[in-house]
């Protein structure tokens, strides 16, 4: 299918809900992209996005994941149910890792598996009881362009408007944490609650991006943005601003990509900033 | 919060002489579980206001502790701590201590330039959502000028040498105008002649701002040019005195643990002392 033909046709209708939720995740990768490169959490990133997994799951048994009676509201009470599972999984990594006597790596470890396995074990039994009918493992997986509704679309937007302005409230204290946390430890930031913070911001973002992404790609969204705009700069202002444009151009070329090829949207978006990311490399290497 | 200068205002003399000393350790005992031993005992210290003091130590001496205890992160099972009066956790909250740790726990790959990092800092105690006031970026120059950081205050912190970065260190913790100002291994990974730059920095800083100065370090070169006055701890306080009292058999005490892991003669007698805290040595038997 063209893209042409769907950004003029009767057609619209399928291409800008997926594009208006991609752009708003694509803002709040911007952000949060640039502290999950520093502050080293992409392994983090992944064990929520698995999460979302077992989230799913459940939110299959409540009988919400039912495309044939697909809503504002049901949307929304999918997006909560998800989020509150990702939250805490999310919160339970950072506890287990603040403990001596298990490595956050292996807290990663186990918060994912477990998730997935939970979220496997549950979607299975809502297709038998027939409460997940028209899902796929696949769209769960890689993600769906047919599954991102305008419900989606408002979401997702308000989810960004709501990210942003949280960033931009605590962006010093996050900033002074995410340097040196034990300077901020001194300077009487709640270093513990800025962990949280980070954390929850992730797994909001990770959410949101799931049914474009999929559960397995949709971290690589909040890792590479700030990868590539790193890679060429080493000032604040240029690395906001790189790697927003990054963000955008990634998810805008990957949904096109995803549409003209009949791909699955994850991949083509993940494609894509892989892209920029080598681009941007190649660009840093000539430069300097 | 705006600083605007960096003068030690904030504390009359009368109130200077009723907190008497700057720093007061009584008796002090810190262990991190029951089952080990205590990694610092009994530690009895007096930290005059001005004063430039060195904390002289091994590694696993128990420095890193008591920079802890100090700063009200950890508290001491027994014994008591004040600061300027104030217990460590009061102290810290009122900002009276300016804290440089080590150079190693900062993430230097941060897109931020080294005036960034001393304007956020400032900018911490502000509300979040007002821009730094003109003030607060004059005291932030003003900062940088006092530890000698204006020529490269727009480098970006990942492209600073050891020095300099250890340079931003100090200005991003004298910014917030503490009166106690406490460093954590502060010459780790700069050179010699960098070392001898650093120690006439703290006594610029002890002489323009009158600050209280406590430097922690196992590098006897630090302590001895930039203090007027050592203790020498590993995990009890073995002894202290002017830098020039810093004897070899005092530093034989002090290191004999370190000294050990070199000389294997030394390591027999390590096992069998009774301030040994290395656990490695807790099942060793003396031959």
């Amino acid at each position: 299918m063209s893209t042409w033909s769907l950004l003029t046709g009767d057609s619209a209708e399928l291409f800008w809900p997926p594009m208006i939720a991609g752009l708003a995740v694509a803002i709040m990768c911007a952000w949060l992209s640039v502290f999950v490169v520093l502050k080293r959490l992409s392994f983090i990133g992944q064990g929520i996005s698995h999460a979302a997994f077992g989230g799913l799951g459940v939110a299959a048994m409540l009988g919400l994941l039912n495309a044939s009676n697909a809503s504002f509201g049901l949307s929304l009470w999918q997006f909560i149910v998800v989020l509150i599972f990702c939250i805490g999984s999310a919160v339970l990594i950072g506890q287990l890792s603040r403990r001596s006597s298990t490595h956050a790596d292996t807290a990663i470890g186990i918060i994912l598996v477990a998730s997935m396995a939970l979220g496997a074990v549950l979607l299975n039994l809502a297709h038998k009881k027939g409460l997940a009918s028209g899902f796929s493992m696949e769209s769960v997986l890689f993600g769906n362009l047919l599954a991102v509704a305008w419900a989606d679309a408002w979401i997702s937007l308000s989810v960004a408007a709501l990210v942003v302005a949280i960033l931009v409230y605590f962006r010093r204290p996050l900033i002074l944490y995410a340097f040196d946390e034990q300077v901020a430890i001194s300077l009487g930031i709640r270093t513990r609650f800025m962990q949280l913070l980070l954390l929850t911001l992730l797994a909001i973002t990770t959410v949101t991006a799931m049914k474009l992404a999929g559960v397995i790609l949709a971290t690589a969204m909040l890792v590479l943005p700030g990868a590539a705009a790193l890679v060429l700069s080493d000032r604040s202002r240029t690395v906001i601003v790189l790697s927003f444009t990054f963000a955008v151009i990634g998810v805008a070329a990957g949904l096109i990509l995803s549409f003209e090829t009949d791909w699955p949207p994850g991949p083509s978006i993940v494609l894509s900033q892989c892209g920029v990311y080598t681009v941007s490399r190649l660009v840093s290497r000539v430069s300097h | 919060m705006t600083h605007v200068s960096l003068s030690v205002g904030r504390t009359s003399a009368a109130e200077f002489a009723a907190a008497q000393a700057a720093v007061e350790y009584s008796h002090v005992s810190f262990a991190y579980s029951a089952d080990r031993p205590p990694a610092v005992e009994n530690i009895t210290l007096r930290v005059e206001v001005g004063e430039r003091l060195g904390i002289l130590g091994p590694n696993g001496g128990g420095k890193s502790t008591l920079v802890k205890l100090t700063l009200g992160l950890l508290e001491a099972q027994t014994g008591d701590i004040r600061v300027f009066g104030e217990s460590p956790k009061q102290a810290r909250s009122h900002r009276l201590i300016g804290y440089v740790p080590q150079k190693s726990h900062a993430e230097l790959a941060f897109p931020l330039s080294a005036r960034q990092i001393v304007e956020l800092t400032l900018a911490s105690g502000q509300s979040p959502l007002s821009p730094l006031s003109r003030e607060g970026a004059v005291a932030a120059a003003r900062a940088l000028e006092v530890v000698g950081a204006s020529e490269f205050q727009d480098r970006p912190i990942g492209k600073l040498s050891g020095g300099q970065f250890q340079r931003i260190a100090i200005a991003r913790a004298i910014v917030m105008q503490p009166k106690l100002l406490l460093l954590d291994e502060p010459t780790v990974g700069i050179d010699v002649a960098g070392q001898k730059q650093f120690a006439d920095l703290l006594e610029r800083l002890s002489r323009e701002l009158k600050l209280t100065i406590i430097v922690v370090s196992h590098d006897i070169r630090t302590i001895a040019a930039g203090c007027d006055r050592v203790a020498c701890l590993a995990r009890t306080l073995h002894s202290h005195g002017t830098p020039q009292g810093l004897t070899p058999a005092v530093l034989a005490e002090v290191f004999r643990h370190d000294m050990a892991s070199i000389f294997g003669d030394l390591h027999v007698d390590a096992h069998s002392a009774k301030s040994c805290t290395d656990p490695a040595h807790k099942h060793g038997s003396p031959t």
